[in-house]
């Protein structure tokens, strides 16, 4: 069974006063394994945001399922949602949505101190994962005194320290430069051998190429995807390319 | 550029950030209401006729000015925080191709569209107002009610002319802080992260001290003269005290709770505790501030509305009864004239006296050493006589007089006194020495006499003095007229009784009498007399305590309104701040409800620490203005407890109903971008 299953999604907004419908996904098919690194990618407007959003129980979809571990999202009532999102689901934002109230140890402790954990175990619990991270010298810094990169890398450590089934990440990359984009896709691949099954959003090619398998998405459905097989990431990189300049050249499936 | 372009941006600039501007603009009005109001009753003639309504315009000019000097303070204050939202508009239109100039043209608009609004409204609330205020004023005053109704032009004028120059200074500063930015830093003025605050520690520390140092201060303070010093003291120390306590301590306070683990990592403590410390550290100052407008009102209103309502307890206190005369002698013939003299005018009325208070005494005022009483005070140092604890009025009356009076059957030996204390002061020697007048032995000390007017108008305490026989008063009023020579003080009869009539016939009474003793005084050597009739003095005491009671209350609603506006101002910002902060704890997986109960521990503790903290100020503050009070003559201290305890919850219902309405609009704005 696949850890993560989308069937026939359809999300549709209603704009303010009811007049014009938007259709943000129109049909949307695929399934995650257990382990995978998929990367979705698509233009701005394709649906992505939407698709994370639903994906991440912050929004219903307006038709179709998405199951998780066979678990209807949909059928999580209300009060659970949050609960469910915090013990199932590790988030990764182009933002980095770090508390500059918070220490960044206090951050990543955050959804920790949610479930109610002794200071101790969240305690043994973050070392391993600082060090891999190479923030271990940083935990008692505020986000404003941090570079982007080292931020990104404290809310990755956020998302990783409830040992959750799925990480979805949202752009992570969109606000760092590119030496720091490199460090976080080596370690995103590294977390991914470690076993975590890793979700991203993206527009970078870049990104996208250290995927195992890249969906691409195009006026709300899944338009196309590439395996990775036995390609190299820049060979992966080229065929990304190639995809791309399809879909924008109006290249219709036929 | 086209006509009416600036006066339209401006109207669009104020319409889109209705929020913040409306009230403001209320508060404008309220202000120029009240000064409006406050300034046209200290000018108004059909107050002014009314008996005591000179000094209640002089009271009322001294309020008009706090008003003045209050509504500048405060409507700066007010400014610079809308200024402080908007700045990234500013900055937008900046890069938009709009010079400093052309932003400086928008504010004059924007600041000349208030200031018309603020004046037009607030003059027509006024006028309105003002009529009903002279109403509530003449009824203080217990006068003639008439229900002619005018509008004094030279007031508009003044009330115009102090409020223009105020926005005028408001624009200035709006001014200065658009001069001072270049525009990146405009637009981004709201998102640079913030630090972390420091905590520091001498602050926090030094704050404790003070404020420890002026409750003592306030607690330990024995007699009236002293509190009436120490009270300006203590006021500072408070004020000091607060800020630091408010702005240092706060922070203090949740790092040591950071520190402890145990406590900071628990759901319900981690977000608020680290919240809180930047809350803090950011509205500090203005918790304090709003913390002593709080105190300021309550013991305003506390000790106004006491007044007010205990005048005649204080006017009884001053003159014990109706008619009092005092004649400067004990001799039997010169006495008994001026008795017949009461006795024929009493006749004359139709009149018979009741509750009689009838005694001998003598004043003199000494100085405490230990359990000498020093009358030379050349032999005294400055330092000493600055001392105003150990100044006291020595009262010796002989004990014939105290048994008939108290009905009692007290004896004493040729050496014996007994000994009665005023205003909560004491004696805790066994014998008593009197410079050049012998020394006695303090046989008892007794819990009550009756009331002397001459005691309650003084600010030192007295000590009564019962001495077995006149000739003992007379032996210690030798000794005094032998060291202060000129300055003797004399033996008095006291002669006081009630009259059944009303003022009217009183006040005749007191004339007709005052009359017929001056024709006795017409031979030389006939002693001193002085006619006290409460009657001619009522009007004076509602003058004084009424007028204080309009102002306090007045004053108590300025302050309201500015600790209403920090207040809401208070919550708008936080709504904004917390905004992103609440969408980024729901990513990460806290519930609506704890985030909104998190959200609402910290609004509350905020909210209502500076409610709590002047409630503490009031506690503390109680017993001075308790003495304050005695100084004029108010001594019911029951009455001042209930009024107190009332003010306060008054005053916090008043609070809570303002939480009720600013907190609706501060979760309008955070939940606004709910998801």
């Amino acid at each position: 069974m696949p850890l993560l299953e989308v069937s026939n999604l359809k999300k549709i907004y209603t704009t303010r006063f009811g007049g014009n419908q938007v259709q943000a996904l129109r049909n949307v098919n695929f399934s995650v394994e257990k382990g995978e690194y998929v990367a979705i990618m698509g233009e701005s407007g394709s649906g992505k945001t939407t698709l994370l959003n639903i994906l991440a129980a912050l929004d219903k979809p307006t038709g179709g399922t998405v199951l998780l571990d066979g678990r209807d999202l949909s059928k999580i009532k209300e009060s659970d949602v949050a609960t469910f999102r915090r013990d199932n689901l590790g988030f990764v934002f182009q933002d980095f949505n770090l508390l500059d109230t918070f220490s960044l140890q206090d951050n990543i402790f955050l959804p920790l101190v949610l479930e109610g954990k002794a200071f101790k175990e969240m305690r043994q619990r973050l070392l391993p994962i600082a060090s891999q991270l190479g923030i271990s010298d940083l935990l008692s810094k505020y986000p404003y005194e941090v570079s982007g990169g080292q931020k990104q890398r404290a809310a990755v450590a956020r998302a990783l320290i409830t040992d959750p089934r799925l990480i979805l990440a949202d752009e992570p990359t969109g606000a760092l430069d590119s030496k720091s984009t490199d460090e976080l896709l080596r370690l995103f691949s590294e977390i991914n051998q470690d076993g975590q099954t890793i979700l991203m959003v993206t527009h970078s090619v870049k990104a996208a190429s250290h995927a195992q398998r890249v969906l691409f998405i195009k006026d709300g459905e899944v338009f196309h995807q590439i395996y990775r097989g036995n390609s190299t990431n820049e060979q992966l990189y080229q065929k990304i390319s190639d995809t791309l300049t399809i879909l924008a050249t109006g290249g219709d499936r036929q | 550029m086209k006509h009416g372009f600036y006066p339209k941006l401006a109207m669009t600039g104020i319409s889109k950030n209705r929020k913040t501007y409306i009230p403001y603009i209320l508060t404008c009005i309220g202000m120029v209401m009240m000064y409006y109001i406050v300034s046209f009753l200290s000018v108004n003639d059909s107050v002014r006729d009314l008996r005591g309504g000179n000094e209640m315009q002089m009271i009322l000019q001294m309020g008009c000015g706090v008003i003045g000097f209050f509504s500048l303070v405060f409507l700066f204050y007010t400014n610079s925080f809308l200024m402080r939202r908007r700045k990234k508009e500013f900055g937008l239109y900046n890069i938009l191709g709009m010079g400093k100039w052309n932003l400086a043209r928008i504010l004059f608009f924007e600041c000349l569209i208030i200031a018309v609004i603020a004046l037009a409204a607030g003059l027509f609330c006024g006028i309105m107002f003002s009529k009903i205020a002279e109403l509530v004023m003449i009824h203080i005053l217990q006068g003639e009610v008439n229900f002619s109704f005018s509008i004094d032009f030279s007031v508009i004028v003044q009330t115009v002319s102090v409020f223009c120059l105020i926005f005028l200074l408001i624009f200035l500063n709006a001014l200065r802080q658009i001069r001072l930015a270049n525009p990146v830093e405009l637009l981004r003025s709201e998102t640079v992260g913030e630090k972390p605050p420091r905590v520091n520690w001498v602050f926090a520390l030094l704050g404790l001290i003070i404020l420890a140092g002026a409750y003592y201060l306030a607690v330990s303070i024995k007699d009236p003269m002293s509190a009436l010093i120490w009270f300006f003291v203590a006021v500072i120390m408070v004020i000091i005290a607060t800020y630091l306590l408010f702005i240092a301590g706060s922070v203090a306070l949740c790092r040591i709770l950071q520190k402890n683990k145990r406590y900071y990592y628990k759901t319900n403590h981690f977000v608020s505790v680290s919240s809180m410390v930047y809350r803090m550290k950011r509205n500090g100052a203005g918790l304090a501030s709003i913390c002593i407008l709080s105190t300021m009102v309550l013991v305003m209103l506390s000790s106004t509305v006491c007044l007010y309502l205990g005048t005649e307890d204080s006017m009884r206190n001053r003159y014990p009864r109706n008619i009092v005369i005092d004649t400067f002698s004990v001799e039997d013939q010169s006495v008994e004239t001026v008795h017949q003299a009461i006795s024929d005018t009493l006749q004359q009325y139709h009149v018979s006296e009741k509750d009689l208070l009838h005694y001998r005494y003598l004043d003199v005022g000494g100085y405490f050493q230990e359990d000498q009483v020093i009358f030379d005070q050349n032999s005294l140092s400055g330092w000493e006589l600055a001392d105003t604890e150990n100044i006291r009025q020595l009262f010796v009356v002989p004990l014939e007089d105290y048994n008939r009076l108290m009905g009692k059957e007290e004896t004493l030996a040729e050496n014996e006194v007994m000994i009665y204390n005023t205003k909560g002061s004491e004696y805790l020697y066994d014998t008593i020495t009197l410079q050049g007048g012998g020394t006695w032995n303090v046989k008892k000390v007794i819990p009550d006499f009756v009331d002397n007017g001459t005691d309650a108008m003084q600010i030192i305490s007295t000590l009564y003095l019962f001495v077995p026989d006149l000739e003992a008063m007379e032996q210690i009023f030798d000794a005094q007229a032998e060291i202060y020579g000129d300055n003797r003080s004399y033996k008095h009869d006291y002669y006081g009784f009630d009259l059944s009539c009303d003022d009217e016939t009183q006040l005749l009474l007191t004339g007709t009498l005052r009359e017929s003793i001056q024709q006795l005084g017409e031979d030389e050597a006939f002693p001193k007399v002085t006619v006290e009739g409460v009657a001619e003095e009522r009007t004076g005491f509602y003058a004084l305590y009424g007028g204080l009671f309009f102002l306090g209350v007045l004053l108590g609603i300025v302050f309201i309104l500015g600790a209403v506006l920090i207040m809401y101002y208070k919550q708008i910002t936080e709504g904004y701040e917390d905004q992103k902060r609440f969408e980024i704890l729901q990513k990460v997986g806290m519930t609506k409800k704890e985030i909104k109960k998190s959200v609402n521990s910290q609004v509350l503790t905020v909210f209502f620490l500076p409610l709590i903290a002047a409630g503490v100020h009031v506690g503390f503050a109680f017993p001075l203005i308790h003495k304050l009070l005695a100084l004029f003559s108010l001594t019911n201290t029951w009455l001042l407890i209930g009024i107190t305890v009332g003010s306060y919850l008054l005053f916090a219902l008043f609070y809570v109903v303002v939480y009720l309405i600013t907190s609706k609009s501060y979760y309008g704005i955070v939940s606004r971008k709910e998801s």
